[in-house]
């Protein structure tokens, strides 16, 4: 394994975001790699305006599940409309999005992922990855954890307080 | 702990959610915060364990949604009745709707029971990282490159 790889999940451990685990290991590792890059760009310019705009940035960036919604009801809808006044045919696409949606629900896989991955297309959890990472750089989490010494409840204000710091 | 700034954060599900549903959500993580913060490193790193594996709204909306088109057009095979299409017809509008717009009709009902967003599963997963030291020691590098190196290894930890 390169050290690439270790950028968006450690090696060899079980990967809990269906959508990574549904996904070809290259593919995952383009979108870390231009991840990591992406935040070495931002921390080298060490522009926090413009470290703060690609948080904000991160933030609406439409993730793959959001996509999934709709390219699925626009199909459904459309297979619909066309089976109830056209020709009864088409009420297998509703049928057949429905079950796809669901296999998706259930298991993660989709027939229209490996082409919307390699679109560019991520995950909120792949997604929120870097808007810490660019949050680290910002210095969001300078002393956030006072360690051993601070009460429970300051702790967890600290923490709080740099996770939400917008 | 004050009342958070979290409504700033760019979440169409809790902009679209009754802000007492939000805030007994908040107010959830941060008891659930408390606990684990005087567990130590083992409860923390099985508690982000868990956090990563829980359903959020997307999920359960996209598996109740097709869970329904898929039983309707059931029907509608079986009984050939057509008033069958009106519920993908209704199920998918709203499907539609909530992922363009962020609200539809069961997404209250998901929210009173204490169903979260992705974003807010993974802000509760980052307060446990903190709290597990994984960000620590930030400031005692010299320069960006390290401290973006420590960065991505943290943020995949």
């Amino acid at each position: 394994m390169t050290t690439e790889s270790s950028i968006g999940s450690v090696p060899g451990a079980e990967e809990n975001d269906l959508v990574r685990r549904n996904t070809a290991q290259e593919v995952n590792q383009t979108l870390d790699t231009r991840m990591a890059d992406r935040v070495r760009g931002y921390a080298a310019r060490g522009d926090s305006n413009e470290l703060s705009a690609r948080i904000e940035e991160l933030e609406q960036e439409w993730s793959i599940e959001r996509l999934i919604e709709t390219e699925a009801s626009i199909m459904g809808l459309t297979g619909l409309g066309l089976g109830a006044f056209i020709n009864r045919k088409f009420l297998a696409v509703p049928a057949f999005v429905g079950a796809m949606v669901l296999l998706h629900g259930v298991q993660g896989w989709y027939p229209m992922l490996p082409l919307f991955r390699r679109l560019g297309f991520r995950s909120r959890e792949e997604i929120d990855r870097e808007k810490f990472a660019m949050k680290v750089v910002r210095g969001d989490f300078v002393g956030a954890d006072n360690g051993e010494t601070a009460s429970e409840t300051e702790r967890v204000g600290k923490a709080l307080a740099a996770i939400r710091k917008s | 702990m004050t009342p958070s700034n979290t409504d700033q954060i760019a979440d169409r599900v809790r902009e679209h959610s009754p802000s007492t549903f939000n805030k007994a959500i908040d107010r959830e993580t941060e008891g659930r915060l408390l606990r684990y913060a005087a567990m130590g490193e083992e409860g923390i790193t099985r508690q982000i364990e868990e956090l990563e594996k829980e359903w959020d709204m997307e999920r359960l909306l996209e598996t109740n949604a097709s869970t329904l088109t898929v039983a309707a057009m059931a029907a509608f095979g079986l009984t050939r009745n057509k008033k069958w299409l009106f519920v993908p017809g209704f199920v998918m509008s709203f499907f539609f709707q909530h992922a363009v717009q962020g609200w539809c009709p069961p997404v209250p009902v998901f929210r009173r029971a204490g169903v979260r967003t992705r974003q807010e599963i993974e802000r509760e997963k980052y307060a446990l990282k903190v709290l597990r030291g994984d960000f620590n020691d930030l400031g005692a590098y010299e320069n960006e490159g390290e401290i973006t190196e420590k960065a991505l290894r943290a943020v995949a930890r």
